[in-house]
């Protein structure tokens, strides 16, 4: 048209720009009332995988600990410091370790970044084991949770082969023998033992091979892999009515409100009748009218508190990466093995029991023991306990889950502080 | 939680701060910003001082690629003034690298010009360290995993303090001239050198290897050694042995003084497998010579004169490191057996053959065949076998602490001081029923006639009959601690029933791989799989001298009632029949020729 109207818009195009861009990024103002609570989360990428309300249970600091998140938060600390030292990193016996030589004494932030990624990696096992122990002990596995429990015992496992296969990168004695040993555990399983330990290592002994292939488990496998697991855990949680919380925590509706009763047999969505997507959803968030419930807006609650999370666990791991460093041994000498040589801490409880019995301590108990794991929601059928620490109606199943995982810590100790030269019996002081 | 929240993102921020200050205040600036300043006040023209003017701090480098791996020295990235003449008397990391005529520096108009380029030779080729790193300590290779320290300057953290004033001066540089300049008498290597005669001086080629100038095989190969480990470790296997490995069984080489170990360190140090001057010609050849030549070439013949030959003998017995394992009068390196009366327990024809090769006289000997000459060979030979001092032995329990205990143990039970050296062990004593088991005229025997290929002399020139006996009750009352019996006759072929033929052999071999080889070993060498859990070990079976030295009816008493106080069982038991032991012997005598020579053959 003319350019009289073009004009001026163009010169306010230019004068609100950055609140143009600003509002396109963020399509709600700071929301005031519920129903901008309501759109923020729901209009923004990185909120809409929460709920819009959240159950008050769900923010109790002491029923979660936060666990699950701070191993996520984890893992995107990892993914961060991964990146960038994958830069600097050659997956050659070769450069392996000049490269972190290199990292620790000339490149920008290198030291930084690796104590990080190592103190992370060592927190992400840690904290997964704990995130485990409280889902066990609450009882949260129970059904309709169950899968998602599968789920996260596979997160772990994923997490250990990451931790396991990042420990060979450095490439220094540390790496060369702990991965010789761990890779020798896995060689123990019965049949497939050695074909295993063959397909890990590309070849009979730890070397090009080897770190090539640990290289890449390391950097696009696992953490595919465990990017997607994550991805379907989080979605489960959803799906699955949100975090577990006991029986009593919501107020029971009445019943002409809530369709199906709890008592009898949810039934099938008949023909004659149309559902809207509410209607599939189950459990007690359906909500279909003003019933009274124990919910909160996702905004700000959840979201601080998952700040509040996020904020600890960077502090801690930057507070660790500046006072300790990650360690660096001697260059890989394979004709002059450490004695003893030792397995990543996580796995000391393996080498321990392996020190008993190759097959029972290295394939055997600890099969049983992510079998149990894996199976613990199909064999424990009672809906009792649910979302409380130590409930006594699983006073059986607790006990044995602790001590499972009592007597792993303990050979971990054993394995870590007293085993000396040749395994023999140490003291540590 | 907002409070908790903002003292989070505080600290956050506060350690971001810190880590950038780490990142952007690094000493090698200060210490370049030093060096530009300094440089610029000495600069004699505006433009030189323009050039320094326009240059700020960088990590400077040398990569070199010509002496092994590629090296990345960043070692002049503090020391920027190691090239400039100015900065002789500065302190460091600002002080010029000295020149000196003996590196081949030379003076051309009264300026220094280096023969070895800091540009062409980076500098870790020279001093070892860590050339990537850019902290002293990271660079210094101060941290007690960095393989190469800066040699002899750099002390790490786990270095016995008492070793740290052995361990650092210029002299260990030689280690790493070496690698270039190889020859023995390079005017820059005189402390190389010098480690290197006493390696031969001390006998140490004796037991080690190193490709091209020895070929020992008693203990570990040192080809590599000095790329292998550091200096304190080198220094404190020397100096002390077992303190660094419990198990080792390497002498304490006490003649040697601190200043001999440091110049072997040195020696040591110098052997890093290939070096630079290499080629791989060279390399095959040297496998192929394996050294035995450079041995005699080092080790100074002594011209030896038939008149003097027992006490020229004695000398060369003192020079040549022997008591660094066996015991002669007062010295006594712990390992091996006195040769305080050596000429009245062997003959010069014994000691001729075991000076040559120990294995000829002694199947499991470890002492290693010396590359002397014959006639120091005969020398030796000739003073060794004219000891013949009858030592006083007033009773039969100073017998027992003069001649028995070395080996036997002062609780007799055959773990005597240098036991462990011995193959197969001293007889254990406190063991009833093995002493019990054996006739008197047995025992008697094996003292004053000795046993056959293992290292029990025959004291007879010094044990009369009675003495021997006198001995034998002394142990019996002090060790068996249990009355004497004589053993009753036991039901023995008098000769081998079965004759030796070749079907009696294959019917002994499949014998004894069935019933024997469990603990003997396949091959009958006494290595058999369950031999490790056996004491007294197994008998090797391939030891001819042993074996011809008894006669049927012990191999048969043996196999058929088992050796008491050992893991031989009774074969009786087990249903072997005089003639499967008869096959059993024919196959042993079969496996051992009957062989020349031994002190006392034939005579058990």
């Amino acid at each position: 048209m003319s350019k009289e109207t073009a004009s001026p818009s163009l010169l306010t195009a230019v004068k609100e720009l950055p609140g143009n861009v600003w509002k396109s990024l963020f399509r709600n103002p700071l929301p005031t009332n519920d129903l901008e609570r309501s759109s923020t989360s729901f209009t923004n990428f990185f909120l809409h995988i929460h709920p819009v309300k959240v159950h008050k249970n769900t923010l109790r600091p002491l029923y979660t600990l936060g666990l699950g998140l701070v191993s996520f938060f984890l893992f995107v600390i990892l993914v961060v410091t991964g990146i960038l030292l994958m830069f600097y990193y050659v997956p050659s016996t070769a450069q392996a370790y000049d490269r972190m030589l290199d990292l620790r004494g000339s490149v920008a932030f290198g030291t930084i970044l690796r104590n990080m990624h190592r103190w992370s990696a060592h927190g992400m096992v840690a904290v997964v084991v704990m995130h485990l122990c409280r889902v066990f002990l609450t009882g949260s596995y129970k059904k309709p949770r169950e899968f998602n429990w599968v789920l996260g015992v596979v997160l772990l496992l994923l997490t250990l082969l990451m931790s396991f296969t990042g420990y060979l990168l450095p490439w220094d004695q540390l790496a060369f023998w702990a991965i010789t040993v761990g890779t020798a555990i896995a060689g123990y399983a019965p049949v497939v033992g050695k074909d295993i330990q063959f397909l890990l290592m590309g070849g009979s002994t730890v070397g090009q091979e080897a770190l090539l292939r640990f290289y890449v488990l390391h950097v696009a496998v696992l953490p595919a892999t465990l990017t997607l697991a994550i991805a379907i855990h989080f979605w489960r949680i959803r799906k699955d009515g949100g975090l577990s919380r006991p029986a009593d925590a919501d107020p029971t509706p009445p019943m002409e409100m809530m369709g199906a009763q709890a008592g009898s047999k949810p039934s099938l969505p008949e023909g004659k009748k149309t559902y809207g997507l509410q209607g599939l959803v189950r459990g007690p968030l359906t909500k279909v009218n003003n019933i009274p419930d124990n919910t909160v807006f996702s905004w700000p609650n959840l979201f601080m508190s998952e700040l509040f999370v996020f904020v600890m666990t960077l502090a801690v791991i930057l507070v660790l990466a500046l006072l300790f460093n990650a360690p660096l041994e001697e260059p890989v000498n394979v004709m002059h093995p450490p004695n003893p040589a030792k397995a990543p801490w996580y796995f000391l409880g393996l080498q321990e029991m392996v020190s008993y019995s190759a097959f029972w301590g290295g394939i055997g108990v600890p099969g049983i023991f992510v079998g149990l794991l894996l199976l613990a929601p199909y064999l424990d059928r009672s809906p009792k306990g649910v979302g409380v620490w130590f409930s006594r109606d699983r006073l059986l199943a607790n006990t044995i889950f602790l001590t499972f995982l009592a007597a792993n810590i303990i050979f971990v100790i054993i394995g870590t502080f007293f085993r000396g030269p040749n395994w023999a019996f140490v003291t540590p002081w | 939680m907002r409070f908790a929240l903002a003292v989070g993102t505080f600290l956050i921020l506060v350690i971001h701060g810190v880590i950038l200050y780490h990142q952007f205040s690094h000493k090698w600036e200060a210490h370049q910003i030093a060096y530009f300043n300094q440089a610029k006040a000495m600069a004699k023209g505006d433009a030189e001082r323009a050039a320094l003017e326009a240059r700020s701090p960088r990590i400077e480098q040398t990569v070199v690629a010509d002496f092994g791996e590629t090296r990345v020295d960043r070692c002049t990235t503090c020391h920027i003034a190691s090239d400039d003449p100015r900065f002789s008397t500065y302190q460091q990391p600002l002080k010029t690298h000295p020149y000196s005529l003996a590196m081949g520096d030379v003076q051309k108009n009264g300026r220094w010009e280096r023969r070895h380029k800091f540009s062409e030779f980076g500098c870790t080729v020279c001093h070892d360290g860590q050339g990537r790193g850019l902290s002293p300590k990271d660079a210094h290779g101060e941290d007690e995993y960095w393989p190469d320290p800066l040699l002899g300057a750099a002390v790490q953290e786990n270095w016995r303090k008492e070793f740290v004033p052995m361990l650092k001066g210029k002299e260990f540089l030689e280690a790493n001239c070496a690698q270039c300049h190889t020859s023995p008498g390079f005017a820059g290597t005189p402390t190389v050198r010098r480690g290197m005669d006493l390696y031969y001086a001390s006998n140490c080629y004796g037991c080690h290897r190193i490709e091209g100038l020895s070929d020992g095989t008693i203990g570990p190969d040192l080809t590599e050694v000095g790329r292998k480990f550091k200096v304190d470790y080198i220094y404190a296997r020397i100096k002390d042995p077992k303190s660094v490995l419990a198990t080792s069984i390497m002498p304490k080489f006490n003649m040697l003084t601190d200043q001999d170990i440091r110049a072997l360190v040195i020696f040591l140090k110098s052997r890093k497998g290939k070096n630079f001057s290499e080629t791989e010609m060279d390399r095959y050849r040297l496998r192929a010579t394996g050294g035995a030549e450079l041995v005699q070439a080092h080790i100074k013949p002594v011209q030896i004169n038939p008149a003097q030959m027992a006490r020229q003998g004695e000398q060369l017995v003192l020079d040549r490191a022997c008591t660094a394992c066996h015991k002669l009068g007062a010295k006594d390196g712990a390992v091996a057996p006195d040769l305080t009366f050596e000429g009245l327990l062997k003959d010069p024809a014994w000691l001729d053959a075991h000076f040559r090769n120990p294995r000829s006289t002694m199947p499991d000997s470890i002492m290693p065949a010396f590359r002397f000459t014959e006639p120091e060979f005969k020398a030796m030979t000739a003073y060794l076998s004219g000891l013949k001092t009858v030592p006083a032995l007033p009773s039969p329990e100073a017998a027992y602490k003069a001649l028995c205990l070395r080996c036997h143990g002062d609780k007799g039970n055959g773990q005597g001081p240098i036991a462990e050296h011995l193959d197969p062990s001293p007889r254990d004593f406190t063991k009833a029923a093995f002493m019990n088991s054996k006739p008197m005229d047995r025992l008697v025997a094996s003292v004053r006639k000795g046993v056959e290929g293992t290292s029990m002399p025959a004291w007879e020139r010094i044990l009369d009959d009675r003495q021997a006996k006198a001995l034998l009750d002394y142990i019996q009352t002090a060790f068996v601690k249990e009355p004497r019996q004589e053993p009753k006759p036991r039901n023995l072929p008098a000769a081998n029933p079965v004759a030796s033929s070749p079907e009696s052999i294959a019917r002994g071999e499949a014998t004894f791989v069935n019933r024997c080889a469990g603990c003997h070993g396949r091959k009958g060498d006494g290595k058999g799989p369950n031999s490790l859990d056996i004491l007294p070990k197994p008998r090797n079976l391939r030891n001819a001298f042993f074996l011809s030295s008894v006669s049927d009816a012990r191999l048969f008493d043996s196999i058929l009632y088992g050796v008491q106080g050992t893991a031989m069982p009774s074969w009786i038991d087990y249903g072997l029949s005089n003639n499967d032991v008869g096959d059993l012997v024919n196959f042993l005598r079969n496996l051992n020729p009957k062989p020349k020579g031994g002190q006392n053959a034939g005579t058990i």
